[in-house]
């Protein structure tokens, strides 16, 4: 009797793909090792039994030689091997390699399935595998499965139940590869294929010159097409929603509601120039939503489409392996790029992410690094809108005040910190071209993932702010930091409020920003710090629960020092 | 046959690996990955400065940091 499923395979070979076919439940798949750092959990129809399938972190061998595989291995034993089923998901296209974890799978006593995925791949390379000949020699069910299109998936639901026990004796370590041989001597046919243009630009793309010109070209194009979709979406879609239908609404409702008590200051907040401000009011009503949806939520979609499309292709491994020099200076190695670049989307995943990193140092120096030199999107689409009004100029700034933190930073903790910071060994994935529904499913879950998690809060925040406004809770908090703010950071002593908001939320802090009327100088100094200062509650509380209690004291204790000392600093040195 | 590390390896050359010089740890590490003993390796690049590289062994790509590279010993044919 089957009580769970579990998916195991060497990383990267599309298991949380089978998984999303199995269960239909989606989770973020890419094209780089170790896209899976939680355990996803789903349940499967078999035979009028729902029956519960697990997809493991990605692993080489049984004997686990990194924290990733450990838990992989030590949940693998959690049942008694008669209750489970093992999907053991290969990569058809380097059966060789992905054949010894299969090999221990059965040796181990495990009631295990193969499913060769990526067979598409692997026909488009020129590999063919015998699939009846394989069963025959390991004695286990073989499937052939592509995953992305869906193609095998429902052979491989039928055969998951003849899975059972096989018996085989254990040889040694050496012999095993020999073994290996022989089986894909017999199995795997190869095709010899001309160096492909593919093989051309991967080749390239790692190479000293020529991969620095295409990561530079990679990384620019990006920014760009980021920032150009982000603003056609709002010109062209959202502001013209905002203004020509929602306004009009709201103004009906304002004429008629003319006392401007407790509720109108609450709901629609206060009138500029007799009108309803988008940008300025700071209600319930107008502000909060056009936050959320007329500023940030373009961003979101503009950024997430080029990380999914990144990630996708296969490009940031390879951007990993070219930036492992500078990496290494800051007490890191090139794999860490992956986690600082998903931190630019929001941090919490981006934190998450260096749970593939192997020490707690590395995890303490990329965590602290994301949390103050890393402006989530929300930020970063609240800066466009409101320092780019300034120029540009300003806000290539605040990216290069915060580059220049992120490696003075790094190069002192990698100094002061006791332990050392371990080597670079990944596997680089071949480019592959997403299929477009993939991207877009991809796209659509994280985007409903930011609404979920963000519209309430900025709602529920605003709402806060203005109750408090009304009250004059403020006052106090106001006045007792006004040498600071004032003295030190040359701010308006009310900006301390946005500073208190960005605990909360970031894009609303800016938001708190905008009826204060600052001059250019003084939004670029805010804004700074706004992106070093104490990061969301999110950020704040998945620090505590990835590193601990103390670590998140000492990355706090940096981060207020470091925020001071930027503030004052950006304040007596700029001088317009 | 002459023995050299895979940093003094050029690029584009082909070399069979005879020992990895580092610990258990990571030679099992590596031979899950499919480089182990007798494995033919082809380098593809190496950044500069102490940076990573990168070979072929069968069909998969691998970059090792610098560090791991200096350990893994290669015979020329």
């Amino acid at each position: 009797m089957i009580k769970k499923i579990y998916l195991i395979g060497n990383p990267n070979v599309g298991k949380s793909v089978v998984f999303s076919r199995l269960t239909g439940v989606q989770v973020i798949s890419s094209n780089y090792p170790g896209t899976t750092v939680e355990l996803s959990k789903g349940y499967l129809r078999l035979e009028n039994e729902k029956i519960e399938v697990v997809d493991l972190p990605g692993t080489y061998s049984l004997e686990s030689t990194s924290s990733a595989e450990e838990v992989a291995v030590s949940l693998l034993k959690e049942y008694s091997k008669d209750e489970i089923a093992v999907v053991n998901i290969l990569d058809s296209t380097n059966l060789e390699r992905n054949l010894l974890l299969t090999l221990q799978l059965i040796e181990g006593g495990f009631p295990t399935i193969a499913c060769l995925n990526m067979c598409d791949e692997a026909v488009h390379r020129g590999v063919q595998i015998d699939i009846k000949k394989l069963e025959d020699l390991i004695h286990i069910p073989v499937v052939s499965t592509c995953a992305v299109t869906g193609a095998g998936i429902k052979l491989l639901i039928e055969r998951i139940k003849e899975t059972a026990p096989v018996l085989r004796d254990k040889i040694p370590h050496e012999e095993r590869w020999k073994e290996i041989g022989r089986i894909i001597e017999q199995v795997q046919h190869l095709e010899h294929r001309h160096h492909s243009f593919r093989e051309m630009v991967e080749d390239a793309s790692v190479r000293p010159v020529t991969g620095l010109i295409m990561a530079a070209g990679v990384i620019y194009a990006s920014f760009k097409i980021v920032r150009f979709i982000g603003e056609s979406i709002i010109s062209r879609i959202t502001d013209p929603i905002f203004i020509k239908l929602y306004q009009p609404v709201l103004e009906r409702l304002t004429a008629y509601w003319r006392e401007e008590g407790f509720w109108f200051h609450l709901l629609i907040g206060d009138l500029i120039n007799g009108k309803i401000d988008f940008k300025q009011s700071l209600g319930v009503l107008t502000t909060a939503p056009y936050i959320e949806f007329g500023m940030v939520l373009p961003y979101v979609i503009s950024f997430y489409l080029i990380l999914s499309l990144l990630e996708d292709i296969g490009y940031l491994p390879r951007l990993a392996i070219l930036l492992d020099n500078l990496m290494h200076r800051l007490g890191l190695h090139g794999f860490a790029v992956i986690p600082v670049l998903l931190g630019f989307g929001c941090n919490v995943p981006g934190i998450l992410a260096t749970r593939t990193l192997e020490s707690k140092r590395e995890r303490f120096i990329a965590a602290t690094l994301i949390s103050i030199g890393v402006p989530c999107v929300p930020l970063q689409a609240m800066i466009f809108g409101l320092l780019g009004a300034f120029g540009g100029f300003y806000v290539a700034g605040v990216y290069l005040v915060l580059f220049c933190l992120i490696v003075i930073l790094g190069a002192i903790l990698n100094r002061t910190l006791a332990g050392y910071s371990p080597e670079f060994l990944m596997e680089i994935p071949p480019y592959r071209f997403p299929p477009l529904p993939t991207l877009g499913k991809k796209l659509y879950f994280r985007i409903k993932g930011f609404l979920i998690e963000a519209v309430p809060v900025v709602l529920i925040g605003v709402l806060f702010v203005n109750i408090l406004i009304y009250f004059k809770l403020f006052d106090f908090i106001t006045s007792i930091s006004a040498p600071i703010i004032r003295g030190l950071f040359g701010l308006p002593k009310e900006a301390v409020v946005a500073l208190v908001i960005g605990f909360i939320r970031k894009d609303v802090a800016v938001g708190m920003l905008m009826p204060l009327g600052l001059s250019a100088k003084q939004l670029f100094i805010a804004a700074t710090l706004l992106a070093i200062s104490f990061p969301c509650i999110a950020t704040f509380i998945v620090i505590w629960k990835e590193l601990g209690f103390k670590d998140l004291i000492k990355a706090t204790s940096i981060m207020v020092i470091i925020s001071i000392i930027v503030g004052t600093a950006l304040n007596f040195l700029i001088l317009k | 046959m002459k023995k050299i590390s895979l940093i003094q390896l050029k690029a584009s050359h082909k070399g069979k690996v005879a020992e990895i010089s580092g610990g258990g740890n990571l030679q099992n590490k590596l031979a899950n990955m499919g480089v182990h003993k007798g494995k033919e390796v082809i380098k593809l690049s190496h950044i500069g400065l102490r940076g990573p590289v990168v070979i072929k062994a069968g069909r998969s790509i691998l970059a090792l940091g610098h560090g791991v590279a200096a350990k893994v010993i290669v015979e020329l044919e």
